[in-house]
């Protein structure tokens, strides 16, 4: 039988056409990598019924279920709806039943984060689902990643944007025994921001990364965490055949709500400057940068955004990384 | 004299009182706890009822507000003195059974151990101690145990039931402001067991200071000094002199918590340390808190509140060191 | 109440160089003090150290303060006429009553001569309240030795060994270590015989095992803890050893209970 298919079609319905013929891998997208564990019951079911028995779990942190014959697409289809549901990715109503509605903008990954992880500044999951919500579907290609504190387990700077959670420590010097545990930790974990004077500790602002190693370490609660969480926001990492680089510091100090203005902002600036030659319209945002200038881009990326007076920007912003073409 | 009384009348009082004394109680702190998102209890003022966490224990104990973390004892210039004033209120503490035990081990130190401690003497001399219940066991507590789970020993005592308030009032300063209400059979909630139990090692042998298990719980040890910070009767400070940047000639004295874990603890002038490996700090914690203070002083310092246990980030058992020692040496003795 | 926190001043009235490290100061001090008892010193610009009494005269008293630490070295910097914020004395101190009539031995390591040098003055000036009076110090090096002039007044009427553990060719003088010279001790009758030792922990340990194998009984030993007593008033725990405070119980304690007291 021979096989009519519109490969850009499945593609975007988040299919993958394999190398073996007629065969293919439905992809499944889990915002933050965070899933109520049915998802996997759900999943290993499709599996078994129309694929190998086996699933990959991608570095994005979705599923993919190998070996699934190209005709049972739609029947693969039906029995992805309650994953969606419940993984509470967004889909156009007339694309119920039907798979994924894009697949261009990738899965929001996240590292484990502030559910279980000390180190963590805030709920990384979360975030990623937010930022899901707001910006699946789209067919542009974009990645962003989500990364609980300067360890940075999520790579975010892998990303077009990253971002990486930060705290402001608070510091009571009545509570402070002098015991020198922030010095040690911030010396041997982090970025050697503190100092003693008069038995009270000094905090390099300048220096201080807002990594949180501080308030973890204190043992009579003189540092603790701002009510404000704060993030930094890398932009433009890729990996890639042409240029690799790593995402450079864009804002730092920032908060949530002005993070998720500037990825969405970001869509318009790609639709106005992608390149007409892009195959499948898939360009990298850092490239795209290369060619119209940053400037452009901040202009687009920063329309109606109000950052918070603490929020430091980088106004220029260049990278470098690895050139092969 | 129990009473019981509305919550708006309760209320009333509370305003007053606070209006005369600065009233301290176990306060829940929202994500100011380790780790992002994670409270801590610890005691502030408070000017309302709501604002005190009746259900759990406090994470650090009440011993801030007779013991500030730091103190200063006294400002000086090159030859002259002078001596912080008294906060003028008395005050109030709000606490459980175990700490009011505690209360008795601070005074110990501070009052009877030699010499008057003249700064802890002048807060202490004007504190009233209010009973909390304990609506179950605790996390960890063992107080059953240590013989602190019940105790009369209170100004007064507030228990919230909703709509209702039941007080038992020991200090007569109070029963004026109660008398109008119904009397009342009240009885402070107590603990009388607890999931945790401890046996306290009796007639240690001096070879103790050799048992392997102190090599082995010191490996574990980061010392933070978390256990000793918590501990509601850990009374050790260090002194410290600070010298003002503007003017180097003067300055203030202040003591300041200290932690026998924590490194300096036992530094001497040329940089002799007499507890230099964890294990023998750990030793001298434990055996201080089972064995030394009560051969001192004739009771047993430890209150079972627990505390040390739940906030050692090393999930170092204390209470499963001395039942440890109980069971290897009690045994012995049996045979 | 007293506020036992406020120190008072008190003026420096001499200082003496022994060493390049090591100076006595003698400074003003009005009340009762006994040999071994210390005092808590405030350094200007660094903090309060406790210090052992070297010495006492009328309305004097003498410190003898190694430039080690932070702690310590500031003093140096202050001349004679200069004021210090102090507080004391605090600890028990030796008891003169214990050693009268009897066959002393005093035997002290490097800075631990320190707090006997009043027990060692007083005996070297009245040599007949004691049945005999012996001193055994011990000093790193000739460079190290302290008190050079009241050495040479002690020879005049008791026993002295001043010893150095290492000196260069040609000294004149004993060589060795304190322990070396106890086997000799010869006593009239040994149940007379009393023993101070202060120093270093290790050379309280092997001295005590030499002291013992002559036959002394523990009540005949006295020595002196040093810790890091940070108020003198049994309240901050850090000189805390079992279930005695240095800084209350001693520093001084018989030797009957200073080997029951675990560290």
């Amino acid at each position: 039988m021979s096989l009519d298919i519109n490969t850009k079609k499945a593609k975007k319905n988040a299919w993958r056409i394999s190398k073996e013929r007629g065969m293919g891998a439905s992809r499944i997208r889990i915002p933050g990598g965070y899933c109520d564990a049915d998802i996997l019951g759900l999943v290993s079911e499709i599996a078994k019924e129309y694929g190998n028995g086996y699933v990959h779990l991608t570095t994005r942190q979705g599923f993919e279920i190998e070996g699934i014959h190209l005709e049972d697409m739609e029947a693969v289809n039906a029995k992805l709806q309650p994953i969606i549901e419940k993984s509470g990715v967004n889909q156009n109503p007339e694309d119920k039943d039907k798979g994924y509605t894009a697949s261009g903008t990738r899965n929001v990954s996240a590292c484990i984060g502030n559910n279980v992880c000390p180190f963590a500044n805030y709920n990384t999951s979360k975030l990623a689902r937010r930022i899901d919500k707001e910006i699946f579907p789209n067919d542009l290609h974009f990645k962003v990643a989500c990364t609980g504190c300067s360890n940075d387990c999520a790579k975010v700077r892998m990303h077009d944007f990253g971002i990486i959670g930060m705290t402001k420590p608070e510091y009571d010097p009545s509570r402070c025994v002098s015991c020198n545990a922030c010095i040690k930790g911030c010396n041997s974990l982090s970025v050697g921001a503190l100092s003693m004077e008069n038995y009270k500790i000094v905090r390099n602002t300048e220096k201080c990364i807002g990594c949180g190693v501080c308030i973890t370490k204190c043992p009579t609660r003189a540092w603790t965490r701002s009510k404000q969480k704060y993030y930094k926001l890398t932009i433009m990492g890729r990996t890639g055949k042409k240029n690799p680089r790593l995402g450079q510091d864009f804002l730092i100090w920032a908060d949530e709500d002005s993070i998720v203005k500037i990825i969405k902002n970001t869509y318009a600036f790609v639709e106005e400057y992608i390149s007409p030659d892009a195959p499948a319209r898939k360009e990298h945002i850092g490239y795209i940068i290369d060619r119209v200038g940053f400037e452009k881009f901040k202009e687009y990326a920063l329309k109606d955004v109000e950052l918070l007076p603490e929020t430091k920007m980088n106004t220029n912003v260049y990278w470098d990384g690895i050139h092969f073409s | 004299m129990g009473y019981e009384l509305s919550r708006s009348q309760m209320d009333e009082i509370f305003s007053k009182l606070s209006s005369h004394y600065d009233v301290y109680a176990p306060v829940l702190k929202k994500g100011e706890g380790t780790f992002s998102d994670i409270d801590v209890i610890r005691y502030d003022r408070v000017h309302s009822l709501d604002e005190i966490e009746w259900e759990k224990r406090s994470d650090y104990s009440f011993k801030e507000v007779l013991f500030p973390v730091n103190e200063t004892l006294f400002y000086f210039t090159e030859d002259e003195t002078t001596v912080p004033k008294a906060p003028e209120k008395g005050r109030i503490i709000f606490l459980r059974s175990c700490d009011i035990h505690a209360v008795k081990r601070l005074d110990q130190i501070y009052l009877k151990n030699g010499f008057e401690d003249f700064y802890y003497a002048r807060i202490r001399e004007k504190t009233l101690f209010f009973l909390m219940g304990c609506p179950g066991d605790c996390d960890g507590g063992f107080c059953a145990s240590m013989g602190t789970n019940t105790t009369n020993d209170y100004d007064m005592y507030i228990k919230l039931a909703g709509d209702k308030v039941y007080t038992d009032i020991k200090n007569p300063q109070f029963t004026q402001c109660f008398d109008k209400f119904n009397k009342a059979d009240v009885a402070p909630d107590f603990v009388s067991e607890n999931k945790e139990k401890v046996t306290l090692p009796t007639n240690l042998p001096k070879d103790v200071i050799d048992n392997p298990i102190w090599k082995d719980y010191g490996s574990r040890c980061i010392t933070c000094g978390r256990c000793n910070f918590a501990c509601p009767t850990c009374t050790c400070f260090s002194m410290q002199d600070i010298f003002y940047k503007d003017n180097e000639n003067a300055g203030e004295r202040r003591r300041v918590w200290a932690s026998c874990q924590v490194d300096g603890y036992t530094d001497i002038a040329g940089g002799h340390n007499f507890r230099d490996d964890k294990g023998s700090r750990m030793r001298f914690k434990v055996m201080h808190k089972i064995y030394d203070f009560e051969k001192r002083f004739g009771y047993s310092m430890c209150v079972g509140c627990g505390r040390c246990d739940t906030i050692c980030p090393e999930y170092i058992s204390y209470k499963n060191i001395v039942n440890r020692l109980a069971d290897e040496y009690n045994k012995k003795e049996g045979k | 109440m007293k506020n036992e926190y406020l120190p008072f001043l008190s003026e420096i009235k001499e200082v003496i160089k022994h060493t390049d490290l090591e100076y006595t100061f003698r400074m003003t001090y009005a009340g009762d003090v006994k040999p071994g008892q210390f005092f808590e010193i405030s350094i200007p610009k660094f903090g309060e150290a406790p210090i052992s009494v070297s010495g006492i005269a009328d309305g004097l008293v003498d410190f003898t303060i190694r430039r080690v630490g932070k702690v310590t070295d500031e003093v140096f910097e202050n001349y004679v006429g200069d004021k210090l914020f102090i507080r004391g004395p605090y600890g028990n101190g030796f008891d003169i009553d214990n050693y009268r009539n009897k066959e002393l031995v005093i035997i002290g390591g490097g800075t631990g001569v320190s707090p006997m040098r009043g027990v060692i003055d007083h005996f070297a000036k009245h040599p007949d309240e004691a049945i005999s009076t012996t001193l055994i110090a011990g000093f790193k090096s000739p460079e190290d030795v302290l008190f050079k002039a009241d050495f040479e007044e002690w020879k005049k009427t008791i026993n002295v060994i001043k010893t150095v553990d290492n000196a260069p060719e040609g000294y004149d003088g004993p060589v060795g270590m304190v322990t070396k010279y106890i086997p000799d001790l010869k006593f009239k009758n040994p149940a007379d015989a009393v023993f101070i030792c202060v120093g270093p922990p290790v050379m309280i340990k092997f001295t005590i095992m030499e002291i013992q194998k002559l036959g002394i009984r523990d009540e005949q030993i006295w020595t002196s803890y040093e810790r890091k007593m940070c108020c003198g008033l049994g309240k901050c725990g850090h000189c805390k050893m079992d279930d005695k405070y240095v800084c209350l119980d001693g520093p001084v304690f018989n030797y009957t209970e200073a080997k029951e007291i675990f560290d």
